[in-house]
């Protein structure tokens, strides 16, 4: 033991700036991530405040989780939420993509440079001004999209408060704000692709679509299944900010999702130990997934996280 | 090296984690200097910037009481406010002294985050004087105990029902006067250019959501509507038909007015997506004749001013709310307005209640009810004939700028005073029409026509949040179509709503009514 210990000291000594920088990473994952498991029992608890103490708060087991389970809305926000998550995933992910293809294969560098910038501008407002927007451009009165419609001799449509339409401008308008944000990744793995594959197909009469299928695609194959593995560990995060901002008790039924059953539950109502719980229950499925998908992308694609 | 980075990485983790995770809180110094008071308001004019570093008061109470107060403002919106007060309590970091609906209060005050300040009452003599009545403390009153200060928040029925008179005279029709001539009223403003400029761009009723324990969805807006049925309010307070309003057959009847409203297109189609500022800009420019707004909203200065701009031929009027089919009318519930003003029990086992309440006196008496109310005399306020006035500019106390030195106002005011409303409410001219107005005419005009006295309505049990949201949205869902309005379905949502809570709320109801003798 001493020699390993002695060993260690000279690694630490010898590879300092190493240690360093693992040690920002660490203090952010103990205070933001590791500390707050210890609050994670207050879904086991009939807790109020921290006056008192978490642990002197009475130990309820799973009531709390089992109130969740059987509240009225429980199975509804279980499916919106996986809805949206989906939704979200199987539209944003191969906009992204396509996005990012089309800003490589673009041969002018300033079209390629603004349409890159304009991409990805959107994803840094937050979701208040996004609220604004889409109601200048969607509301039933006087919005742009209606005075069209209106113009077209077209009746027209309620996107906000019509839960028909809610579930798409959800999704939609999610992957306008985050499309070409979420494309700079495999962007940066298309830029990584050896350029003489492409020369090479040119040469041997490869179309632009054959040299996509063929060997760009490929190419970025682990990134994108990289992506997809974390993704699909947040599968439960359905996005509270935009749909807190969007919704109203008109589309409660397709837009209340386990997010803002939580803040209405815990922040509104006070009832931290249930909400706690309905977090936790989250985490639980993201972590389960995340083996899951894992295992199954190691045995079918070679890829995986770990 | 690797796995010696990992036993390095979980060491440092583990270590990091005990370190943060002890906690605790800090020990309170003991020392002679101020009391420092964190104190979380109500900004008085939430459109304007919070109370100026550079007020006076603070060097006034520094001076005069000792104190170091820290003023901040809670959130304008007051599902903000409540959110924000609530995680403070679960974090146990409430502020020493804050202002609260009673909804919160009572979670706070039952989970024992409350000072109790039975014993303050005396010691605020002209406050208590003019503002805590019995009534006002038993609205803050647990088993015998006050754990909280019930003030006013607001003047009492200063909202009213309004029309476009000059739509009115332009399309040669009379003031409606029963809810079918209100519909006929609606048909024209919406179908027959009211503002004559050939496009069909306005509406007849124009609202947004807005909602408090005492309102039925969607709220406030629609009270006026509500009370031609007779079923205003969330409650029907009256011992003869006590219960929750959505129980009453009269309700059904109120909501085939409003699907016939909403079909028809006779309301800004805006209106579930609109917040407060977007009904009010949109008034502004014209785009519907009728709506229920508050007196100085519709008429201050500022606020009319826009309007005025716009349409310098326009003309609100306030008129009597519209007669439903069983001769009922009113503009919607009454009640005192009230909000809680409570001392963090944290901040009296430090010691700090005493002074706490030597602030809140001084605020409502002499002088720092002058400063709190109107600002500096001289520089954002005349005395005339001793009523405050308003200096010119930006820095009287209308200014956009001494707007901000009077946020506290709320907490000085009691509402009742005649020189309090004359001077917060002058008699102008218009910049654009030369009208002259008041909000204090407009106020007084409002508060003349039928209210509904629903006293003891908002201190009411409250629903649980599940059966919050299913009573919203499925009043929300016949309103938009997804559920069809039949005699069938509408029996279907009560019996559903009943299953989940309704019965149990209204039985709640009932005994809370009873014991605190709300019932007339």
């Amino acid at each position: 033991m001493r020699t390993q210990k002695g060993t260690l000291i000279k690694d630490i000594k010898r590879q300092k700036y190493i240690y360093l920088m693992i040690f920002i990473p660490l203090v952010f994952y103990a205070v933001f991530k590791y500390i707050p498991l210890w609050n994670a029992q207050i879904a086991f608890r009939d807790f109020k405040s921290v006056r008192y103490g978490i642990l002197n708060s009475p130990f309820v087991g799973l009531k709390n989780f089992k109130e969740f389970i059987s509240s009225y809305y429980f199975w509804n926000l279980i499916k919106n939420t996986l809805m949206y998550s989906f939704g979200k995933l199987l539209v944003s992910l191969p906009s992204a993509i396509v996005l990012a293809l089309a800003i490589y294969e673009c041969r002018r560098p300033i079209l390629r440079k603004t349409v890159q910038t304009l991409a990805y501008l959107p994803h840094f407002l937050s979701w208040v001004i996004m609220y604004g927007i889409l109601l200048s451009l969607l509301a039933p009165g006087d919005g742009v999209v209606n005075d069209l419609l209106k113009t077209l001799g077209k009746k027209p449509i309620d996107f906000l408060t019509n839960s028909n339409v809610f579930p798409f401008l959800v999704i939609f308008s999610d992957a306008w704000k985050e499309m070409g944000w979420s494309a700079i990744i495999f962007i940066a793995a298309l830029m990584g692709i050896d350029v003489s594959l492409f020369e090479a197909a040119m040469v041997e009469g490869a179309t632009s679509w054959q040299r996509v299928r063929y060997i760009t695609l490929p190419a970025i194959r682990p990134v994108i299944v990289i992506v997809l593995l974390l993704k699909i560990g947040t599968i439960m995060e359905a996005g509270f900010n935009q749909i807190f901002m969007l919704y109203s008790p008109a589309v409660y039924n397709v837009a209340d999702i386990i997010d803002t059953w939580v803040y209405r539950q815990g922040l509104l109502d006070g009832r931290f130990g249930l909400a706690t719980a309905a977090g936790l229950f989250k985490g639980v499925i993201g972590m389960l997934l995340i083996f899951i998908t894992n295992y199954f992308s190691k045995k079918y694609t070679d890829n995986s996280l770990f | 090296m690797n796995k010696r980075l990992i036993v390095v990485s979980v060491l440092l983790l583990i270590g990091i984690t005990l370190v943060f995770a002890q906690g605790g809180t800090e020990p309170t110094a003991k020392s002679d200097g101020p009391t420092k008071i964190e104190m979380w308001y109500n900004a008085t004019q939430t459109e304007v910037g919070p109370l100026p570093d550079d007020w006076v008061g603070y060097q006034i109470l520094k001076d005069r009481f000792n104190i170091e107060l820290e003023a901040s403002s809670l959130p304008s919106s007051t599902t903000d406010q409540d959110m924000k007060i609530q995680a403070a309590s679960a974090a146990d970091t409430l502020p020493d002294f804050f202002v609260a609906n009673r909804e919160v209060w009572l979670r706070l005050a039952n989970n024992g985050m409350l000072a109790d300040v039975t014993g303050l009452y005396e010691k605020m003599p002209n406050r208590t004087g003019i503002m805590f009545d019995k009534d006002a403390i038993s609205f803050t009153s647990l088993d015998g105990h006050s754990y909280g200060f019930a003030t006013p928040a607001m003047i009492s029925r200063n909202e009213g029902l309004l029309i476009r008179k000059d739509w009115l005279d332009r399309l040669g029709l009379s003031v409606p006067k029963t809810t079918d001539e209100l519909l006929q009223v609606m048909k024209a403003f919406t179908f027959q250019d009211p503002d004559g400029n050939g496009r069909n761009d306005t509406w007849g009723y124009g609202a947004f959501i807005e909602l408090t324990t005492y309102e039925a969805y969607p709220g406030r807006r629609f009270e006026p509507l509500m009370g031609a049925f007779g079923i205003e309010g969330t409650w029907n307070m009256t011992a003869s038909n006590f219960g929750l309003q959505i129980h009453k057959p009269e309700f059904y009847e109120y909501m085939k007015y409003m699907k016939t409203i909403i079909d028809e297109g006779l309301i800004d189609p805006n209106w579930m997506a609109y917040k407060k500022d977007d009904f009010r800009a949109a008034w502004k420019q014209g785009k519907f004749g009728i709506m229920r707004e508050q007196n100085a909203a519709f008429a201050a200065k500022n606020n009319y001013s826009p309007f005025d701009a716009n349409f310098p031929d326009g003309e609100w009027i306030i008129v009597d709310p519209p007669v439903g089919p069983s001769g009922k009318n009113s503009v919607g519930p009454e009640t005192r307005g009230l909000r809680i003003w409570s001392i963090s029990a944290k901040a009296a086992e430090e010691g700090k209640a005493e002074k706490i309440a030597e602030m809140f006196e001084w605020m409502a008496s002499g002088e720092g009810y002058l400063l709190c109310g109107w600002g500096q005399e001289g520089i954002n306020y005349t005395l005339k004939d001793g009523i405050p006035v308003t200096v010119p500019g930006e820095l009287g106390f209308e200014g956009p700028v001494g707007q901000t030195y009077i946020q506290l106002r709320s907490m000085a005011f009691n509402y009742s005073s005649d020189t309090e409303l004359i001077s917060r409410y002058p008699v102008y001219t218009t910049d654009v029409s030369k009208k002259q107005m008041s909000a204090l005419w407009a106020l007084r005009e409002m508060q003349g026509k039928k209210w509904t006295n629903s006293m003891g309505a908002d201190s009411m049990p409250v629903p649980s949040t599940d059966l919050k949201t299913f009573y919203e949205q499925g009043l929300a869902e016949f309103f938009t179509g997804k559920r069809a309005l039949t005699p069938e379905n509408w029996k279907s949502f009560i019996a559903e709503f009943d299953k989940i809570g309704g019965t149990a709320w209204e039985k709640a109801g009932l005994e809370y009514a009873k014991a605190n003798s709300y019932l007339k």
